[in-house]
């Protein structure tokens, strides 16, 4: 008998752009749809998906809709004139009924069950933070958001958050300075979750203020990866163990553990490569891994208990995996 | 795992079970009572009276209230108590919980996480049962087993022909052919494709071919929720396709107990009584017999075995493993 081939892959379609709207300056807000009206698939607060915009035009985006309407996501997309391409191609190309491939959703950034919120968001970074907010509000949580912008009229979706009144503070540079961090947090609570996500000087700054809150408190999402070093003397190789496979393989210093573990056939998912959607992530067996990636926390880098196979590598001779 | 979803829509009649009787359900720890309002909707209220615990499903239902067997405490369809035997003032505040209720496809959906999140999560799509373009056989069982044992052994292609050789079509018995398994942050779908083969001789039947004649065999299965899972069995040839349904509603009572209810559709022979007759016979004897097997895997689990080998096929098993983890891992703490 042969073996049967088995493939594993992330959920993937061709979405047409049902409208545009302008929720900010130099930010739209699309919403896709399937073109034959079928439902797509559910996701939950926190949720990204990939929009495919070309070979090397692959880009991650918050859902920031209804998760209960299963015709349509939303994201929402911020012109950056110095980005690699992918907000302008958004701005440009994506029209009113221009079709798009999207793949995904997926989650690193889901929020977990809690009496209190802190959300915390800077900019477009208010995106995922959008369905968080409506869900913790649903469920009767306490929760505030501190929501800084450059101006007032940068500052996207300002309108729906109207309704929940006090809960949410906007804070335009231009008018108010920087975000009053020390303020929103205060002292660590038992509880309650701070879910931040903004620009790298913010993320650093709230990351700093939460060090001494309990672990897990915590939850950052980071638009781009952060500079991951590879060590001055050059990268080295090492032994790759895929313990449930039966495999034993070798990292040369050029290759990734990603491409390797998919040179040897074995079933793996993977989207950015670059260690930001957290698509890649393996439980670890054993090994130190030098992680690189942009998702885990400090603590879950140090638990050493999962790694992003495209980024990170391993300190020790020999990493294994449960796979 | 030890716990079990509650963030979830889970199916716990079928509307057509819901009457003026009192109607006592299980699911996810926790126990609720049925019935239909006057005016037509189903009222679902915590089965436990809140002066002495006494299940209120024993009681009686009149005008819409429910009155404790017990202790003669009545309560309205939003789980207000609105009267007492022996004082005239109702205590203040007293209610049992009421859940959120829905009916979509001829089925009730029970919510029982918090009643807010209710509107914000979805009820699988299964269209086809309450479309009368299609026809359907149904049971259901109780599985001393985890609801997450049952999503497995659904999400495992092998398993038919082991277990119920003498309900696999020939197709299952062949070489098997590629598997394409579709993963999203919360679903998993599988598909395969069989090269022409032979019909089921009541297939062939039911359908006018020959027993001969060579029909293309499409599976797909989709874990849609903790809720369900939906096998799609699609046939062509000669021109047509037949299509099948399979719908199996997982609901957890307990970490080690669930109840299974299947829905087994067709949409061709709708008429056809001998072919309703051979289908619910098939599997009247087939989930049963599933649900026997997967009790001495939850026995042998529950001693501390643990399967360790895997193959490249239960790829989808295991990822739904991990997206019920992650599920849990998000109800933490509420």
């Amino acid at each position: 008998m042969t073996e049967a081939r088995t493939t594993l892959r992330e959920h993937e379609g061709e979405l047409v752009v049902e409208s545009v709207t302008a929720v900010a300056a130099d930010v739209v807000a699309l919403s896709l749809t399937d073109p034959a009206g079928a439902a797509l698939p559910p996701w939950t607060p926190g949720a990204h998906v990939d929009l495919i915009m070309g070979d090397e035009l692959v880009r991650q985006y918050s859902l920031c809709g209804d998760p209960a309407d299963a015709r349509r996501i939303r994201i929402a997309v911020l012109r950056e004139p110095n980005s690699r391409g992918g907000s302008v191609f958004v701005h440009e190309k994506l029209t009113p009924g221009t079709t798009v491939r999207v793949r995904g959703p997926r989650n690193h950034f889901a929020l977990v069950g809690a009496p209190r919120y802190r959300f915390v968001a800077g900019g477009i970074g208010i995106t995922p933070l959008l369905p968080m907010i409506a869900e913790a509000d649903a469920a009767g949580a306490d929760w505030t958001l501190l929501y800084g912008g450059r101006t007032r009229a940068s500052m996207a979706f300002v309108d729906e958050l109207a309704r929940y009144g006090a809960r949410v503070t906007l804070a335009p540079q231009d008018e108010v300075g920087l975000l009053d961090l020390d303020g929103l947090l205060g002292a660590p609570a038992a509880g309650t979750l701070v879910y931040c996500c903004g620009p790298e000087p913010l993320l650093a700054a709230v990351e700093a203020r939460c060090a001494s809150w309990p672990s897990g408190a915590l939850h950052l999402e980071r638009f781009a990866a952060k500079e991951a070093a590879a060590p001055a003397a050059g990268e080295r190789a090492f032994e790759l163990v895929l313990a449930r496979s039966g495999l034993t393989l070798t990292v040369p210093p050029e290759r990734t553990v990603f491409d390797v573990i998919q040179d040897a056939g074995v079933s793996i998912l993977g989207s950015c490569h670059e260690g930001i959607c957290g698509t890649c992530e393996q439980v670890v067996l054993e090994g130190d891994v030098d992680h690189r990636d942009s998702i885990l926390s400090e603590d879950e880098q140090a638990a050493n208990e999962t790694m992003m196979v495209c980024v990170s590598r391993c300190r020790s001779d020999r990493l294994t995996l449960d796979l | 795992m030890t716990r079990v979803p509650v963030d979830c829509w889970y199916a716990v009649a079928f509307c057509s079970d819901v009457s003026d009787a009192l109607l006592p359900v299980q699911a996810a720890g926790c126990s609720a009572v049925l019935y239909r309002t006057a005016a037509g909707s189903v009222a679902a209220l915590d089965d436990c009276c809140i002066h002495r615990p006494y299940p209120l499903s024993l009681g009686s239902l009149a005008r819409d209230v429910v009155r404790c067997g017990l202790c003669g405490f009545e309560y309205d369809a939003t789980g207000r108590c609105v009267r007492v035997p022996t004082q005239p003032r109702v205590p203040v505040g007293a209610a049992v919980r009421a859940y959120p209720v829905r009916e979509e496809h001829g089925l009730v959906w029970l919510w029982l996480g918090e009643p807010g999140r209710a509107v914000r999560h979805r009820v699988p799509s299964l269209p086809w049962l309450s479309d009368p373009s299609w026809a359907s056989v149904s049971g259901a069982l109780t599985v001393a087993a985890s609801f997450l044992l049952l999503h497995e052994s659904f999400a495992d292609v092998t398993k038919i022909p082991v277990l119920a050789p003498e309900i696999a079509p020939d197709v299952l018995a062949a070489a098997p052919p590629p598997l394409d398994v579709v993963v999203s942050e919360t679903t998993v779908a599988l598909r395969r494709s069989f090269p022409a083969a032979r019909l089921p001789s009541w297939q062939a039947r039911a359908l006018g071919a020959g027993a001969d004649a060579p029909f293309e065999h499409d599976q797909y299965g989709e874990f849609a929720s903790p809720a369900a899972w939906v096998d799609h069995w699609d046939v062509s040839g000669g021109g047509r396709v037949a299509r099948m349904r399979f719908v199996q509603l997982v609901t957890p009572i307990s970490a080690a107990e669930s109840r299974l209810t299947w829905i087994v559709s067709r949409d061709f022979a709708l008429d056809d009584d001998e072919t309703g007759k051979h289908l619910a016979g098939m599997f009247e004897s087939y989930y049963p017999r599933l649900a026997q097997a997967l009790e001495i895997t939850q026995t042998l689990q529950s001693q501390g075995r643990s399967g360790s080998v895997n193959v490249a096929a239960d790829v989808a098993a295991l990822k739904v493993r991990e997206i019920v983890r992650a599920l849990l891992a998000e109800e933490l703490g509420r």
